[in-house]
């Protein structure tokens, strides 16, 4: 089985179960077609789409160079920035009620920076001025220049 | 009554303010087009959370800005380092860089500028002139031929694809699918929430597009820790002086280039889903086959700059006139501007022209005024744009996700929408991973609803199912669309057997034959004259490829 493949594979899977919530979606009687027609006919020709591909992949057989081949440490490999960095954003995300957005967003360019970049004492230091600065510099354009109302975060509450 | 509309317009884009904006988004487009890799609908996109609190006028030159600013930056990193900075300015490469590297860095750039200064003008006159007569032409669409303009457009898009066409319009199908989240706003019945209450107001615009296209473009540019860490570009790259004076020289030298590449720019751009990535090569391989030297392309020679420079800020005029004409967003980077239009309760249809006069004017002149910035920024920060650009990629990817997320959040103040930030982040880049292009996803969310209010009009109007869909394809630009994304559905098999089979013969003249069908349909006497001309090259294109056997390059 080749990448596309399991691709192809998932996205039927996908579709069966839209199809089947697409059965939850409340009927009405306004004269109007029901709420299910067109997610209807998009999953209908998404499935097509989807048995196509599948045929695709099938008749192609497995590729050279495919990346299933290269197994989950292949894939770790190549995706170890890009997962660190949804690791981070979504800490970021889970702490902002404590944090708030200044020093969250602080925190989270800093740990990125520190994860993707070097680590001696003057890189840190660096990462730590450039995530002041940047995120600073766009927290205060938000509230004072444009009067959005930011996270303020628990751990300021009273401030 | 067209004079205070102008002086409206005029009076709203040349205030202090707004002035001051579009330089700010000119010189923002004119570094993140410079940066390989940035592209220009991610910044535009950046950039509409900026625009929430300004006027509408205000938001839209800013945009503005950022789009004309971000169409001329690409071209400073492909001169300098031989790295297209954008996709539009990919040909600009064959040609500037080796006159770069000849030792003329400052008049490849020159040349550069002012082929996109003037492209832009004509793009800017075309929009100015087609716009309102398209908009006429829009009135007279119904329900089901928006609907099918909706399907061409997503199968234009997704024949870019190239031979994975499939994917592409999985990933459309897939758009179409996101924009169904929510509450159908046909019957106000909810749809997909797996019993969450946040999935009740559906995924807005702004998370899903920036999720989909800038995380997730910003997470694979620092997949290699190494490259990461490296500059956006190579030390050796260095601010030159312009020489305008021999540039403009150069330029206009080479008037019928300039012309012809703008109007291939600007009639690209019109096609709903194709810009500047395809307007670039599409006017160097033109300018290419008639020049009288085209030997000497691609060793460095202006003509190779001329033409897809200002071919793609043409391209922008086009995709600007579909949008206000009819609503359709040209490309991407249109689709976010439609974007920023909602925000600002403004709804691009048809009647925008006409019932929107004072901003749809001052989308023209901003257009217009925004590439006079862009040769000033140019000229004077050029020292500038090379110091931003030795910023190692791993720095501006993690400072821009925290502004992802700041702008996100600061659209509604809803915790949610940095979830779907992240949702779509993920989900953009495992479709990048797996080959699945985004143009067609991006387009498909936006599309989703104009689609489905369309088609359920239709479906009202008319009593049975049965009549609905015979009104598909017995009304005359409903058949005129669903003709043209069946073309486009097959043109890039058409593209990768092109005279190699022989069925890829009868390719263009069955699709001239058929487009002539719904031009008889429409009546008057122009569209049925066009119709004429159009079945009389299919037929007399049939007879000759038939009398010749149909011949292919084995045959030939």
């Amino acid at each position: 089985m080749n990448r596309d493949t399991g691709v192809a594979i998932f996205l039927l899977l996908f579709c069966g179960v839209f199809f089947a919530a697409t059965f939850d979606i409340r009927e009405t009687s306004y004269g109007t077609p029901g709420a299910g027609v067109w997610p209807r006919i998009i999953l209908f020709a998404l499935t097509l789409l989807g048995a196509g591909y599948l045929a695709q992949s099938l008749k192609r057989g497995r590729a050279a160079g495919d990346e299933a081949g290269r197994g989950l440490k292949g894939w770790l490999a190549t995706y170890r920035n890009a997962l660190c960095c949804y690791f981070l954003f979504a800490v970021f995300l889970l702490t902002m009620p404590y944090f708030g957005m200044f020093l969250g967003g602080v925190l989270f360019v800093f740990c990125t920076l520190t994860a993707l970049g070097r680590r001696d004492g003057r890189t840190l230091l660096v990462h730590g001025a450039i995530a002041l600065g940047a995120v600073g510099i766009m927290w205060g354009v938000f509230t004072y220049g444009l009067n959005v109302i930011l996270p303020q975060g628990e751990l300021f509450y009273g401030w | 009554m067209l004079i205070d509309n102008i002086a409206g317009a005029a009076e709203a884009v040349f205030h202090l303010k707004t002035v001051g904006l579009m330089f700010l988004g000119v010189t923002a487009g004119l570094i993140a087009g410079a940066i390989p890799g940035f592209t220009i609908a991610m910044a535009v996109a950046l950039t509409l959370p900026f625009t929430f609190a300004m006027q509408a006028v205000e938001g839209l030159s800013t945009m503005i800005g950022v789009l004309v600013g971000g169409l001329s930056g690409g071209l400073m990193a492909g001169m300098l380092t031989g790295i297209p900075g954008t996709p539009s300015s990919i040909a600009t490469t064959f040609d500037g860089f080796p006159m770069a590297r000849r030792g003329q860095p400052g008049l490849a750039l020159g040349i550069g500028v002012w082929s996109s200064f003037f492209g832009g003008l004509i793009g800017a006159v075309v929009l100015m002139t087609l716009a309102p007569q398209l908009a006429r032409v829009g009135l007279e669409l119904g329900p089901w031929d928006f609907f099918a303009l909706v399907i061409f457009a997503l199968t234009v898009t997704a024949s870019l694809a190239g031979p994975d066409m499939v994917k592409g319009l999985i990933a459309g199908a897939l758009g179409l699918l996101a924009a169904t989240i929510g509450e159908d706003e046909v019957n106000g019945v909810a749809r997909f929430t797996f019993g969450s209450d946040e999935l009740k107001q559906g995924f807005a615009f702004l998370p899903v597009l920036v999720g989909l296209f800038a995380f997730s473009q910003l997470l694979s540019d620092v997949q290699d820790t190494e490259a990461a860490r490296q500059p956006l570009m190579p030390k050796g790259a260095k601010a030159v002086k312009i020489e305008h004076r021999q540039a403009i020289a150069e330029v206009l030298k080479r008037w019928a280039v300039l012309v012809r590449s703008s109007l291939i720019g600007v009639f690209t751009g019109i096609l709903p889903g194709t810009g500047g990535s395809v307007a670039n090569i599409l006017a160097y391989d033109q300018a290419k086959k008639t020049s009288k030297y085209p030997e000497k392309f691609g060793t460095g020679i202006a003509d190779g700059i001329v033409a897809p420079e200002s071919s793609n800020n043409a391209t922008e005029g086009g995709a600007l006139i579909t949008m206000m004409a009819l609503g359709i967003p040209g490309d991407v980077t249109t689709a976010i501007m439609l974007g920023a239009l909602l925000i600002h309760d403004v709804i691009p249809s048809p009647s925008f022209i006409g019932d929107e006069p004072v901003l749809a004017y001052s989308i023209f002149i901003a257009f217009f005024f925004a590439h006079f910035i862009m040769i000033l920024m140019q000229a004077f920060c050029l020292r500038a744009f090379v110091m931003v650009t030795r910023v190692p990629r791993y720095v501006l990817a993690a400072v821009i996700l925290a502004y992802c997320a700041i702008g996100v959040f600061a659209l509604s103040n809803v915790d949610f929408d940095l979830w779907t930030l992240f949702l779509f982040g993920v989900a953009g880049l495992v479709l990048r991973s797996f080959g699945f292009p985004l143009a067609p996803m991006i387009l498909g969310v936006v599309l989703g609803n104009i689609a489905e209010l369309n088609l359920s009009r239709a479906l009202t109007i008319t009593d049975t199912w049965e009549t609905a869909l015979a009104a598909f394809l017995t009304r005359p630009w409903s058949l005129f669309f669903f003709i043209l994304a069946v073309f486009s559905a097959v043109f890039p098999w058409f593209q990768a057997a092109r005279a190699k089979k022989r069925w890829t013969r009868a390719y263009v003249p069955l699709l001239t034959l058929s487009v002539s069908v719904p031009l008889f349909m429409m009546g008057g006497w122009v569209r049925p004259a066009i119709g004429t001309g159009l079945l009389a090259l299919g037929a007399v294109l049939l007879w000759r490829r038939a009398r010749h056997g149909w011949p292919t390059q084995d045959t030939d």
